[in-house]
């Protein structure tokens, strides 16, 4: 059985290679492709070991993290609006204030991670009484 | 008041600055690499969102290749494709949309979890060994590329020299079929982590538990967060939090988003006033704007659901393109050519399989929610039909033939 999905994977995989060979832009594909890697294990990775580094001796690490995870992500979504060079000429594409929505929804994590350990000490307070 | 602390217990501390151990002397030389004694980097947290990005794949996938053949759909298919249900469309490509924005945590955290495995040494053991490592690369690649594809294309940016629509194409094959073998060959090690309670799960230290499920929390937070801030461009209850999507469903002409413009067609001052309708067919004819409006309308709810994810339903009035097809003189089955005003564009002609042609909800449409069509919706006609792409939805049409 994982013989038979192993070999359905390589299939799938040699439909893809075909498509791409026979596309004629495989060179600045497989650019591309390389790029991706390079962009993740060598930029994003990094930088995200690097804040969890420093995270190591935050009090209440978990909500901070995961905070920082809500943000980042967050972060990765608003930067093709935000960083998309040239105005759109159609008034229907890209109609919001990005900017000010991203800022927005930082603060707004922020003001959640906050809560979380105050609600966490009210939950525990409460039985006891 | 020792239990008001606000701190919860200290956990482990997760990473420690990566070691660079030296070259050792001769024989085997070890270059140095960064050694990670954080937790979490092990099988249970790959497992456990690894099989959330699997299943964001999956749909992706799926609705991706659907998307495909609707909008190119090869001979033996263009006429069997269903219209219905009316909102199929809306459906796959709005999910399509909105899985892929999902990975993006999923992916990053579970390339967070097997990072170090980067770093191993040695780096190839045996040929075993480097052509798994080879379809992991593969793996990475085509999901980091095809994430970032589909993030520029959803706001319209295409800073790289090939084309768009047959590339995401071929590499969503690649990708597919590198998860699949990466499935097969990682199974017993997802089979005993599978669970909490699964066999390989419980070897792992138990004190990284609760950890573990703080960090996944977190990383759901963060496939919520992205979600309710992007999907409201096509599930419209949630618009309130559409924040950060490229389209919002109230902003556009007729409060209708808009994905190709009058001007992008070429099409700004333009003059309509001669306009004709064009049908060709068996007994060929002409119709002028008004002698178009002066045939049986009929209004119907159909959503502009664009391959770029946003969607939002309107009412269309006009007449059904079946009655015109049949004063041409069409069989009932006949499929259709439609040609548009506009000067330039892959999609300036276009052509309707009999699904579509003989669905009496298929309209070459006058008005858009009571009020005449815009220019930028296609003024002075243009076709709606049911369960299909929106560059699909011809504007300004000029001429219908009968194929």
């Amino acid at each position: 059985m994982r013989i038979v999905t192993g070999a359905l994977g390589l299939a799938l995989m040699a439909v893809g290679a075909t498509l791409l060979l026979t596309g004629g832009q495989l060179k600045d594909v497989a650019l591309w492709l390389a790029g991706a890697i390079v962009l993740h294990d060598g930029i994003i990775a990094p930088l995200v070991l690097g804040v969890g580094l420093l995270l190591a001796a935050v009090p209440a690490r978990g909500t901070a993290r995961g905070a920082l995870v809500v943000a980042g992500c967050l972060t990765v979504i608003a930067l093709p609006p935000l960083l998309r060079p040239g105005a759109p000429t159609n008034p229907s594409a890209l109609p919001l204030d990005y900017l000010r929505n991203w800022l927005l929804l930082l603060v707004a994590v922020a003001v959640v991670a906050g809560l979380v350990p105050v609600v966490r000490w009210l939950l525990r307070k409460v039985p006891r009484r | 008041m020792e239990d008001m602390k606000l701190r919860p217990p200290r956990l482990p501390r997760k990473h420690r600055m990566p070691r660079m151990t030296l070259p050792r002397p001769p024989r085997l030389p070890t270059p140095a690499l960064p050694t990670f004694s954080g937790k979490l980097h092990d099988a249970r947290t790959a497992t456990a969102v690894g099989r959330w990005l699997g299943a964001a794949i999956a749909v992706c996938f799926v609705t991706g290749v659907t998307s495909h053949y609707l909008q190119h759909p090869p001979d033996w298919l263009a006429n069997v494709l269903p219209s219905r249900p009316t909102w199929g469309y809306r459906l796959t490509q709005g999910l399509h949309v909105a899985s892929g924005i999902a990975a993006v945590p999923l992916l990053l955290a579970k390339l967070w979890a097997v990072y170090p495995r980067l770093f191993v040494w040695p780096a190839l053991r045996s040929v075993r060994h480097a052509l798994e490592r080879l379809s992991v690369a593969v793996l990475v690649a085509a999901a980091v590329f095809q994430l970032f594809t589909g993030l520029l294309n959803i706001v319209q940016w295409y800073p790289w020299p090939f084309s768009f629509v047959p590339t995401h194409f071929a590499v969503a094959w690649l990708l597919l079929g590198a998860v699949v073998l990466h499935v097969a060959v990682k199974y017993p090690e997802i089979r005993a982590h599978w669970s909490r309670r699964s066999p390989g799960t419980l070897e792992l230290p138990a004190a990284d538990g609760p950890d573990r499920r703080s960090l996944l929390t977190g990383v759901a937070a963060a496939v919520g967060a992205v979600t309710l801030t992007t999907v409201g461009q096509s599930l419209t209850p949630l618009k309130t939090f559409d924040l950060l999507a490229p389209r919002h469903p109230d902003h556009g002409p007729q409060g209708l988003p808009v994905n190709r413009t009058a001007a992008a067609a070429g099409l700004a001052g333009v003059s309509t006033a001669h306009w004709r309708l064009t049908v060709l067919g068996t007994y060929s004819y002409q119709l002028t704007l008004d002698e178009l409006a002066a045939m049986p309308q009929h209004t119907v709810p159909l959503p502009i659901s664009c391959v770029e994810g946003w969607s939002k339903s309107a009412q269309w009035t006009g007449v059904r393109v079946q009655d015109l097809l049949e004063r041409a003189g069409a069989r009932p089955d006949a499929a259709v050519r439609v040609v548009s005003l506009e000067r330039r564009g892959t999609y300036r002609v276009m052509e309707m399989g009999s699904g579509y042609t003989r669905d009496p909800l298929t309209l070459l449409a006058l008005r858009l929610n009571g009020h005449v069509l815009s220019l930028d919706h296609g003024f002075p006609a243009r076709v709606i039909a049911p369960n299909r792409p929106g560059v699909l939805q011809t504007k300004w049409v000029t001429r219908m033939e009968v194929m």
